[in-house]
């Protein structure tokens, strides 16, 4: 029960968001010079007025406005002005698994090689493989996505010749973006996780368990683990948002049709309907991230209750 | 939460993230393209009057074909469509181009340079198997011509068909043949297929109060609120009678009236009747117009003395009748008869643009705009089709099986991708997974001009800076000159463009078949200071007033920018700031003329001077300077009416030479193309227009 009042009151503040969001939108896109129809020829008036007609711009603005917020609420994004051939939906649809795909992969390669180092670094604390791993931490922290990804381009595509330079359609390509993408992530949560799993291991249910007799894998993996991943969770959502705006570089530099160039175009061709159609759906996504997040919180942690948050 | 759950958390994440893994690497396997390319950027439409960029330019040339089309000169082929003789560049690397028979296998232009007849071949077909006809022509024309459509490109047209410009605008005149379509189309949102249609003659226009134009100063909303008074007007048409599908023009029809925008509270105004004749000053065109067919001997002139009392009709449009006024006429299924207004020497290439290529209105009717553009719907009659489009990824074409030239094409499959990234698409080039890129990075030029895959070669582009002649000190023609003058081109030349660019004197680039352009003072230091000197801020002793350079965010612009402010500075003394701005914002800056100097460059659509030229007469659309010259306006005017071709060329000569001498524009350097093609390649050259059919291309591995 729970869970289901928790969900309903997320979902009303999702559309109460949603909707703030897209006015904020609407009337910001239409402040700035410019236009959908504008273009380095400039045309007769009469060819202009009808252009606006056609992209609805003509009629007075709370008219387009109350006009669009329905047609939004009906799920109806409109066609997207500048990519005449398309709707905003149908730009989505053909992008969104892109980018989705990048996403899990990026969210996977960054949890798993981010938990198992900082894991290893805390337990073989002060090693060389502690050392070095939080070295190359610190610098995946500090090095920008697109130098990585330049950097990886020359040694893995040029020197290596291990993946293409770019495109999509194939596992090997996938590969090179989603580690450049998932690296500043990877590093953060090794530290996280380090940081976590050396306050939990001085713990006096840690003694006890080794007084137990039981392995240090079974320290580790069953009771250590547990306490530590909790701050590794709760950057999920964070890290979520970050590789969801990290992919905008990462889609140019490997030519991944996602959802990421499409955002950063339509702001500059003052595509007002798949600009507002983007903001939309990355906030929803981030929401649906941020909710799950929550969730899994409260069944890793008995303490936590999901009616306080 | 029991703990059961709790317990099975850590699996069910596993599990989650693993199907999820497993969702994201389920690729379907494409079949590898014969030849891939970088296109540049995403195809925004393939719907050829809508379109208006070079990708798109190069997707419908292979999807599409005009009556005629581009080939390289010289490029000959035998029964099975092999090669036989291949192209010799000329010295500066470029193929010249040659038109050749398309849809259309001949043509034949009247004595006075007007009516161009074109024969459609037999064998035309559409990706349907259905033949290609004069009257898809008519209707695609019409389609790009009506006001709804919005087609950019509507001038191709409307300078020069006898009729287009005034059913483009619609403007009509009392005494004109009209069509008159109602307001009950089946889909209100799809121009086609119409709503109802009758055809009349226009017997009295009624107008509303005329608004207070001239106290709003904003030149859009000015032109928006005139548009908006015009649609309230009323016109009294006599609609004539039709028998069997024919117009009657000399029968006597019955008065109705007929308003696009009719407000309750209108029916309150005086309305005044425009005089017969009269309405002429209404027309904003003055052009001279003189109708394809005598309207005036239609029967019923005296209907414009009668009161009309009936009621008014809302309508949809009302435009200038297309079918008897406009001078695109098909004769029967082969034959489509085109009257210009004035001898155009260049309209065998305006109908090898693309803007003008036929689409099928079947399929527009049936599926509607934007839809019949899906890969499942689109009927074309181009050498290739469309497989399939995703966005941002690729643009697959294949063979069309019903191309009437399909013996020359060898490619099956070919793919358009959308990289705008120079650097990836090199990358990719270099990785062999492109065979042809067109965008190559600045930076290793000097590196890749060494290559024997790098093709670079003067193009019809030319780089300028727009001098705004109401902004002070460029109100000054010695101000003006002396910024020309102290421009080291050469020097931009040498180490921003990189590629092998020429410094530019003039607007029309050099290699335009019998034009010898005019050019500005050459760089010169001394000569600029002088020039300056002879201003009247130095005579009067006045300030210079400070210049800003607005460019659009590119980083070769603004390389070029601070080249410029340098030299005006050092050279002149001058005092320049450096003015970035996106794209929208610079355009919204250039047409509201906001600027001092801004950053331009112009692509000629034809190769004719011309193309450099009508511009910048007075208040042209894309002047867009301030500047104004009646004896400029004159020999552009004047040239549009010349017969002979070679006068015509010295006339435009002339004009070029006052543009050059006046200088609102400093024309800085020539644009070279570029381009990297894989040495397996047949079949492609580089020329003037960067042109580069695709069906011509061979792979040779």
């Amino acid at each position: 029960m729970t869970l289901l009042w928790f969900l309903g009151k997320r979902f009303l503040w999702l559309v109460a968001t949603l909707w703030i969001i897209f006015t904020v939108c609407f009337f910001l896109m239409r402040a700035v010079p410019g236009g959908p129809y504008s273009d380095e020829r400039s045309m007769p008036p009469a060819i202009e007025r009808n252009l606006k007609i056609k992209f609805k711009l003509n009629d007075p603005l709370y008219k387009q406005y109350s006009d669009y917020l329905l047609d939004v609420a009906k799920l109806d994004l409109r066609p997207s002005y500048k990519n005449e051939d398309f709707t905003v939906n149908e730009i989505i649809a053909q992008g969104f698994p892109v980018s989705a795909s990048l996403g899990i992969f990026s969210l996977v390669f960054a949890v798993a090689l981010g938990m198992s180092a900082g894991v290893v670094s805390a337990v073989r604390r002060h090693s060389v493989y502690d050392v070095g791993m939080m070295v190359l931490a610190t610098v995946g922290i500090a090095v920008p996505n697109f130098v990585l990804a330049s950097l990886a381009v020359i040694v893995v595509v040029f020197q290596l010749h291990l993946v293409p330079a770019g495109g999509w359609g194939s596992v090997r390509q996938i590969i090179l973006p989603s580690l450049c993408l998932a690296a500043p992530f990877a590093a953060y949560i090794a530290r996280l996780t380090r940081a976590g799993m050396m306050e939990v291991l001085s713990r006096d249910y840690i003694r006890t368990a080794y007084a137990k007799g039981l392995s240090e894998r079974r320290v580790i993996m069953r009771h250590a683990l547990r306490g530590a991943i909790l701050p590794v969770v709760s950057y999920l959502g964070p890290a979520t948002a970050g590789i969801l705006t990290g992919s905008l570089v990462l889609e140019r530099i490997f030519l991944l049709p996602g959802m990421g160039s499409h955002f950063i175009d339509a702001a500059f061709n003052r595509d007002y309907t798949l600009a507002t159609g983007m903001v939309l759906v990355y906030t929803v996504l981030l929401f649906v991230m941020n909710t799950l997040v929550d969730i899994s919180y409260a069944v890793i942690d008995p303490r936590v209750k999901l009616a306080e948050r | 939460m029991n703990r059961q759950i709790r317990d099975a958390f850590p699996y069910i994440v596993f599990g989650v993230a693993l199907l999820a893994v497993l969702w994201a690497i389920s690729f379907g396997t494409l079949p590898k393209a014969d030849f891939t390319f970088n296109n540049g950027d995403e195809v925004k439409t393939v719907d050829p009057p809508k379109a208006t960029g070079v990708p798109e330019g190069r997707i419908i040339n292979a999807i599409f074909e005009g009556l005629y089309r581009n080939h390289p000169d010289g490029m000959e082929f035998d029964d099975e469509g092999n090669i036989t003789q291949f192209p010799t560049p000329e010295a500066d690397g470029n193929v010249p181009m040659k038109l050749v028979p398309a849809m259309a296998e001949s043509y034949e232009l009247s004595e006075d340079g007007k009516t161009y007849t074109f024969k459609i071949r037999k064998e035309a077909a559409w990706s349907n198997g259905e033949p290609v006809t004069a009257h898809d022509f008519v209707w695609s024309w019409r389609r790009m011509l009506h006001p709804e459509t919005a087609s950019r490109y509507a001038y191709q047209l409307t300078l020069y068909v006898e009729g287009a410009h005034k059913f483009n605008s619609s403007e009509v005149d009392v005494g004109d043949r009209v069509e008159v379509e109602l307001n009950d189309r089946p889909d209100p949102e799809q121009t086609f297929p119409h709503g109802t249609m009758s055809r009349g003659v226009v017997r009295q226009i009624g107008q509303p109060p005329k608004p207070d134009l001239d106290g709003i100063k904003d030149k859009n909303k000015r032109s928006d609120k005139e548009l908006e008074w015009k649609d309230q007007w009323v016109f009294v048409v006599e609609i004539k009678p039709e028998i069997d599908g024919e117009i009657d023009w000399q029968q006597r029809g019955e008065l109705k009236a007929f308003s696009r925008k009719l407000t309750e509270d209108l029916a309150k105004f005086e309305f005044q009747r425009v005089p017969e004749k009269d309405a002429e000053s209404e027309a904003t065109s003055n052009r001279e117009t003189t109708n394809v067919t005598d309207a005036e001997t239609d029967a019923g002139s005296d209907f414009s003395e009668v009161e009309f009392t009936g009621e008014v009709e809302t309508i949809r449009n009302l435009l200038f009748d297309f079918d008897s006024q406009v001078g695109i006429r098909a004769k029967d299924d082969q034959t489509l008869v085109v009257q210009l207004m004035n001898r155009t020497p260049f309209f065998l290439d305006l109908v090898a643009f693309y803007p003008l290529y036929p689409v099928n209105r079947t399929c527009i009717e049936e599926h509607g705009v934007p839809k019949w553009t899906k890969p499942e719907n689109l009927v074309c009659n181009g050498p290739f089709k469309v497989e399939f489009r995703r966005i941002r990824d690729r643009l697959r074409l294949v063979r069309n099986p019903h191309y009437w030239n399909k013996k020359v094409v060898r490619l099956d499959i070919v793919d358009a991708l959308a990289i705008q990234s120079e650097t990836t698409s090199l990358n990719m080039y270099l990785n062999g997974q492109i065979e042809w890129t067109t965008n190559l990075p600045v930076s290793i030029m000097p590196e890749l001009k060494k290559r024997e895959d790098f093709y670079g070669s003067p193009s019809l582009i030319c780089y300028f800076y727009r001098l705004n002649v109401n902004k002070p000190p460029l109100d000054d023609i010695h101000v003006r000159r002396a910024l020309n003058m102290s421009i080291d081109k050469q020097l931009i030349c040498d180490t921003v463009t990189q590629a092998g660019e020429q410094p530019a004197r003039s607007v029309v680039p050099p290699g335009l078949p019998g034009y010898t352009p005019q050019f500005c003072n050459l760089f010169d230091i001394e000569m600029a200071k002088a020039e300056l000197a002879k201003s009247k801020y130095a005579r009067e002793g006045k300030r210079m007033p400070k210049i800003e350079i607005v460019y659009n965010t590119l980083e070769r612009h603004r390389d070029i920018a601070e080249v410029i402010q340098q030299q005006w500075k050092n050279n002149l003394g001058l005092d320049v700031g450096l003015v970035n701005m996106e794209w929208q914002s610079y355009l919204d800056t250039m047409h509201m003329q906001k600027y001092s100097v801004a950053r331009a460059g112009w692509v000629g659509d034809y190769p004719d001077p011309n193309t450099f030229l009508d511009m910048w007469i007075t208040d042209g659309d894309n002047n867009e300077t301030g500047w104004s010259s009646p004896a400029y306006d004159k020999l552009i005017a004047k040239a549009a009416q010349e017969t002979d071709g070679e006068k015509r060329l010295r006339i435009m000569e002339q004009a070029e030479a006052i543009l050059m001498d006046e200088q609102p524009i400093v024309p800085i350097y020539y644009y070279f193309r570029t381009n990297m093609v894989h040495q397996d390649v047949k079949g492609f050259y580089p020329n003037i227009q960067d042109l580069h059919p695709l069906h011509l291309l061979r792979v040779e591995r």
